[in-house]
């Protein structure tokens, strides 16, 4: 697998992501193909960019382990649950102390309806109750969305899903929760 | 998924099971011998199941679910178990994610091991205290800088300094000593702050700070040239866990450095037996907050039962001779305002503290006068980890 890292804007950027608010940070391009050959791929890929993205911060080890945490798990979903090919690309970008990551992939309608299906409940009024509910009587199928809802109810990310007209591509946005410099949600 | 696993018997009513490192599976089954390690243990357990992930530094949530599973087992097949999970506060994940089991099973606790491990962090993370760490760094390094060669430290090096406190040690090896790389690790986050302020501050690139628990590092195994603890021992109630984490990280033929306290050596003149008498009281006190501040003549025996050879031990003989005798005092006047609270905290009954008080405060006399004589003993030690290990 093999990742191209840009240190500049990716073209065409979101209106609202060109707001002097957001700071870009870093963006990763790669084909869903050779991230899709091995699951140890999300593991290598959420810590080699979380430490990217943790470089400047005051205890980069500690920041680097909890976003590892969150990459990895939108990582674990993608995997799961992606079309056979295209690319994937991965942009981070900051406002004030959170970090927004944006992904695009190329999915199928499957796809489609399992990434809609997932923004919805994760958005969900008491998603707490919902979660914990959940894990007190597990239903079947669940368990590959319960990562993503679990960023959301526990770690207070927010997903959002943009799916652009008339293409087999849609983006994901997590925005993870105000991390201090030392790590701490 | 690189996970270990460790099973033991703590005691007649309890057990444990540890888990370290990645726990990254990509369906449940792959936990399987977790699993069942974990069934057997709550099977031979009578009173509490202790699952230990102070040092998995990765889960994901197929591993969290199956552990989820396990315990909606242990409600079903055995009730009346207790479980306990111990996490640490290093693992910025950790304490969220287990609360909501522990909130939804009432059998279940949390215990994040670490506030309990560092007995007297709040009473050394007070701002005047801080200062007086940076007067007393200042003092040693004089008396230091000269013995670090002897002790193995050149330029070039990887080195790790763990319980760095407010980081001055890595800023002044800059200038003699060059490191390649230095990370300090501390359970202080205001201590970090601070020394990572002061590296923004100088501009350095090659030191990084971290966040950590000294018995249970982060960093990986053999890989530093030169690792550094200094005046932390102890403070802590087990310092073998400590001195094995650092020989754990410490390269091959590289070097573990410390320097450790001799409260019972620090005399003074006049008034010699006062000195002498609140410095025993003083251990006595430092002893019922789990501190050994008398740690300094067992540094060579440290060493050498960790593993290490070629073992050289000196002393750092600070006196008000050699030193400024104000900024010594300052350093004594802040001993005896720890030692109020540590009684407080001891609920030491007065006659102790007075004790250290009338020697302490002997000892700052002895310092600022002119022909006084006073002295404050620091053992200095080094080993080498040898490549093979015998």
């Amino acid at each position: 697998m093999s990742i191209v890292k840009t240190i500049t804007p990716a073209p065409p950027m979101e209106a609202e992501f060109a707001s002097s608010r957001y700071r870009m940070i870093m963006a990763a391009r790669f084909t869903v193909g050779g991230f899709a050959r091995e699951w140890g791929h999300c593991h290598l890929l959420a810590n080699y960019l979380a430490r990217y993205v943790s470089a400047n911060e005051g205890d980069p080890e500690r920041h680097a382990t909890l976003l590892s945490t969150f990459i990895n798990e939108l990582l674990e979903v993608i995997f799961r649950n992606h079309a056979v090919e295209g690319q994937i690309e991965l942009i981070f970008r900051r406002r004030g102390r959170h970090v927004i990551l944006q992904i695009t992939l190329p999915v199928t309608e499957q796809n489609r309806v399992f990434y809609r299906m997932a923004v919805q409940i994760v958005n969900q009024p008491d998603l707490k109750s919902w979660y914990r509910a959940r894990l007190e009587d597990p239903a079947d199928g669940e368990d590959t969305m319960l990562g993503l809802l679990e960023l959301a109810a526990v770690y207070a990310c927010s997903l959002t899903i943009s799916e652009p007209p008339g293409q087999d591509r849609l983006s994901l946005f997590l925005e993870l929760p105000e991390v201090d410099d030392m790590g701490e949600v | 998924m690189p996970v270990a696993l460790n099973m033991r018997l703590t005691g007649n009513e309890e057990q444990e099971v540890t888990l370290t490192g990645t726990l990254r599976p990509f369906v449940a089954d792959e936990m399987a011998s977790v699993r069942s390690s974990l069934e057997q243990a709550a099977r031979t357990t009578r009173g509490t199941l202790c699952v230990n992930l102070k040092r998995l530094k990765y889960m994901n949530n197929v591993a969290f679910l199956e552990l989820n599973r396990f315990v909606r087992w242990v409600a079903h097949t055995r009730p009346g178990l207790r479980v306990k999970f111990v996490i640490s506060s290093v693992i910025p994940w950790a304490v969220r994610k287990f609360q909501v089991i522990a909130e939804l099973y009432p059998f279940v606790t949390i215990e994040v091991y670490d506030k309990a491990f560092y007995p007297i962090q709040q009473v050394i993370e007070d701002d005047d205290f801080m200062n007086v760490l940076r007067t007393q760094q200042k003092i040693i390094w004089e008396h230091e800088r000269e013995k670090l060669a002897w002790h193995g430290l050149r330029p070039g090096l990887r080195i790790a300094d763990i319980c760095c406190g407010l980081g001055d040690f890595a800023i002044l090896l800059q200038s003699d000593f060059r490191p390649e790389y230095l990370i300090g690790v501390d359970h202080s986050k205001p201590f970090l702050r601070y020394a990572w302020q002061l590296v923004s501050d100088f501009g350095l690139e090659n030191i990084e700070y971290q966040y950590g628990d000294a018995a249970a590092l982060l960093l990986p195994d053999n890989s530093f040239d030169f690792v550094s603890c200094r005046l932390s021992l102890q403070v802590f109630h087990e310092p073998d866990h400590i001195v094995n984490e650092l020989y754990r990280i410490c390269r091959p033929g590289g070097r573990i450095y410390l320097t450790n306290e001799m409260m019972s050596g620090v005399t003074g003149y006049p008034n010699e037996e006062v000195i002498r008498h609140g410095y025993i009281r003083f251990l006595e006190l430092c002893r019922r907050v789990g501190m050994d501040l008398d740690i300094g003549l067992k540094t060579r025996t440290i060493l050498h039962e960790v593993g290490l050879e070629d073992i050289k031990i000196c002393l750092l003989g600070i006196t008000n001779m050699n030193t400024a005798p104000h900024d010594f005092a300052r350093v004594v006047e802040s001993w005896l305002r720890t030692a109020k609270q540590m009684a407080a905290t001891a609920n030491a009954e007065p006659e102790l503290y007075e004790d250290v008080s009338a020697g302490l405060t002997a000892h700052i006399e002895a310092i600022t006068r002119d022909n006084g004589f006073a002295m404050w003993p620091i053992f200095a030690g080094s080993g080498r980890k040898p490549f093979r290990i015998s």
